[in-house]
């Protein structure tokens, strides 16, 4: 296993060295079934249909490959839910992608297509399942034609369908194209939307692993995470654990964007920092300014400031690492996650946006709040009225009409809607708003503080004054 | 009643998808795919395409209704030959594309999701289109090829104006797009 062993001690860009999913990344030939087997494509897949599901499973847990959409759940474990008796058992692939910030799964669809594919069949053996979907963001127009035809090649080869590779087992994709919906991007409201009607979320539990797909059990994974998979069997879960940091196994496909020298997709070790990730992999900030703030993982997460960037971009040091400030919800009140946790953020769906010293975050602010009201699915109360009602005071606030006030109005709102709703749109709304105002209270403060509507306050008080 | 029909290569299609789905769920479940293709064949999904759509599947229209509203890509209104669409999202919006927008809707003389008088451009302004990277972004999608969108990238004004100018012209500036 030692040559799959990052170049660690280098003093160059070692880090780069080992690639799992990007490997193919701006290969155009690794699109066809040809070049992709004659790299080793298709070999753990391969070996998988004559695996025992189980064994399979194994390796999964042993991995501990985290979930790459967004809620970094262990994979093995999901799987695990699947009760062992069930007849029909339904693999969905999650390529909506659309958390504002976040643009890896576009890559790996475009560029490498045929690792998904031969993720799903292995995790379809362990699984048991029959059919499998992947529910592909309808804005996707590129990649769907890209998916299809490799789907098709894979389909001629007999690698899908009947009798995969000749074995007994028989398995099929279908791609499932979206339709314009960010909701649909969360499992519950993709299975809706996946049954021909709205994008509507639905409460959990039942899980979807219990409770799925037209009320079967059904594992809902990340296209990354899903890609991941031939490694793990090639070269074993624990080789795969020991790329990671604690207990999250392998390497992250991050997305970068905003104000660095080269914005992009970078497949990295989970130790990297947010410093480094900016200064070493990304090349520094444009014009060498400044760094005022950057979100982890998609907007949906609470963004850091420059004196929090020198946490590793993992799942469990960003939730917990203390160099992270705990979001409040008034100055020294501490938000509540529930049972007394409290929240830092998260490393969500890997989607890293960074803004220089001259960004207005009010304004930032303002925008993923619009976001997020546009696409509220308005099925509870909270989220509905709640998204719309930040939107207006944030942008009041943005616009120079703020009133003294607004900034803990905003924060009671927010405090309103998280932890209230069906589907965790609502705390995706929230958890950012708060962290705003934690860590950018005063930029908020200022606009208030010269708004046309003090100026006027002030003015009708001096004219009333004697 | 409506005199469209939906053409022979949506029944191929739906030949073709119809076993992919379990046999009690399979109506309900082609609604999307087929209001997509209908789209294709008609430019919109107005009422007519709707009671086309529910009456081939045999499920209540206002089930298809419902769904179609649902989603923003099921056009209500009838687009330009193209449509021009803008992220404004974060990683777009600080690297300028309200500057990019706000140009666009000077120059077509029309608001978001407004249409030219000659019927040539829909401008819209979009959430995240998942090129986050080399914002501002945008995506022209053409009537004719719903599948050939191009993506055109690290927008500025005078990058915007190059491609204003085309599409006036009836040219998609392949050239400029990735
Ligand atoms: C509002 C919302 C949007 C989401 N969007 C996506 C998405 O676009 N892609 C994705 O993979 N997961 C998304 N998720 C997470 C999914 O619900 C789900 O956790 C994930 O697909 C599970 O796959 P994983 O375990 O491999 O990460 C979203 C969640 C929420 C609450
Ligand atoms: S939280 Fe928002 S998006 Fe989620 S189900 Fe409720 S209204 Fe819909
Ligand atoms: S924010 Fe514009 S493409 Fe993602």
């Amino acid at each position: 296993m030692a040559m799959f062993r990052p170049n660690w001690g280098a003093d160059t860009v070692g880090w780069f060295d080992l690639k799992i999913i990007s490997r193919h990344f701006d290969v155009p030939e690794a699109k066809d079934i040809e070049y992709f087997e004659k790299h080793g494509g298709y070999a753990s897949a391969r070996k998988a249909v004559k695996m025992d599901p189980a064994s399979i499973h194994a390796e999964v847990k042993a991995s501990n490959l985290r979930g790459r959409g967004g809620a970094g759940f262990p994979t093995g474990v999901k799987w695990g839910f699947v009760p062992k008796d069930a007849e029909t058992v339904y693999l969905v692939v999650n390529a909506d992608e659309s958390e504002p910030g976040t643009f890896k799964d576009r890559h790996i669809l475009f560029w490498n297509p045929h690792m998904l594919i031969e993720g799903m069949i292995i995790a379809a053996r362990s699984l048991g399942v029959q059919n499998a979907y992947i529910y592909i963001r309808g804005e996707m127009q590129r990649e769907y034609p890209v998916l299809q035809r490799a789907l098709d090649q894979a389909y001629a080869k007999g690698y899908l369908g009947k009798r995969c590779f000749g074995g007994d087992m028989d398995f099929d994709i279908t791609i499932y194209r979206g339709a314009g919906a960010y909701i649909c991007g969360e499992e519950t409201a993709l299975l809706s939307s996946l049954e021909g009607g709205r994008g509507w979320p639905r409460l959990k539990p039942p899980f979807p692993a219990v409770k799925g797909l037209w009320g079967q059990p059904t594992i809902v994974n990340n296209v990354e995470t899903i890609a991941n998979l031939p490694w793990i069997l090639e070269n074993g879960g624990q080789a795969f654990a020991d790329l990671g940091v604690g207990r999250s196994g392998g390497l992250r496909i991050v997305s970068v964007c905003g104000h660095v020298n080269k914005p992009g997709v970078y497949e990295l070790p989970l130790s990297v920092t947010g410093r480094e990730l900016i200064e070493d992999v990304c090349g520094g900030m444009r014009g060498g300014r400044k760094v005022k703030a950057v979100i982890p993982g998609g907007v949906s997460m609470p963004l850091l400031d420059e004196s929090e960037l020198d946490v590793p971009f993992e799942f469990d040091a960003l939730q917990q690492d203390e160099r992270i400030a705990e979001v409040e919800v008034q100055p020294g009140i501490k938000f509540d996650l529930g049972g007394g946790r409290t929240l830092r953020t998260m490393a969500g769906s890997g989607g890293v946006v960074v803004m220089d010293e001259d960004t207005d975050l009010v304004s930032a602010c303002w925008r993923i709040l619009h976001f997020f009201a546009d696409e509220s699915c308005g099925q509870c109360t909270p989220c509905r009225e709640g998204t719309g009602w930040l939107v207006r005071v944030v942008k009041r606030i943005d616009a120079g009409e703020g009133r003294p006030g607004d900034v803990e109005l905003v924060a009671s709102i927010a405090d309103g809607i998280a932890g209230n709703t069906i589907c965790a749109l609502g705390d995706a709304a929230a958890w950012p708003t708060l962290a705003f105002l934690t860590k950018f209270r005063d930029e908020f403060q200022a606009k208030i503080r010269s708004s046309t509507f003090v100026a006027q306050q002030r003015a009708a008080a001096e004219q009333g004054a004697p | 009643m409506t005199t469209k029909q939906l053409s022979p290569e949506i029944e191929a299609r739906i030949q073709e998808l119809w076993p992919r789905f379990p046999p009690q769920n399979v109506a309900k479940a082609l609604c999307i795919p087929v209001l997509y293709l209908a789209q294709q064949q008609f430019g919109m999904v107005d009422d007519d395409v709707v009671d086309l759509v529910a009456e081939r599947l045999g499920l209540p229209p206002a089930h298809v209704k419902g769904t179609a509203t649902f989603y923003t890509m099921f056009n209500k209104k009838p687009v330009g030959r193209f449509h021009l669409q803008v992220c404004t999202n974060i990683g777009c919006q600080i690297t300028g594309a309200y500057e990019v927008f706000d140009r666009c809707r000077q120059r077509l003389g029309v608001g978001n999701h407004g249409t030219t008088e000659d019927g040539n451009i829909t401008l819209s302004e979009v959430e995240c289109l998942a090129a986050c990277g080399y914002g501002p972004v945008a995506q022209i999608a053409e009537r004719a090829k719903p599948d050939i969108p191009l993506y055109f990238e690290n927008l500025d004004i005078e990058r915007i104006d190059q491609i204003l100018d085309a599409l006036a012209d009836g040219d998609v500036p392949t050239q400029l797009g990735s």
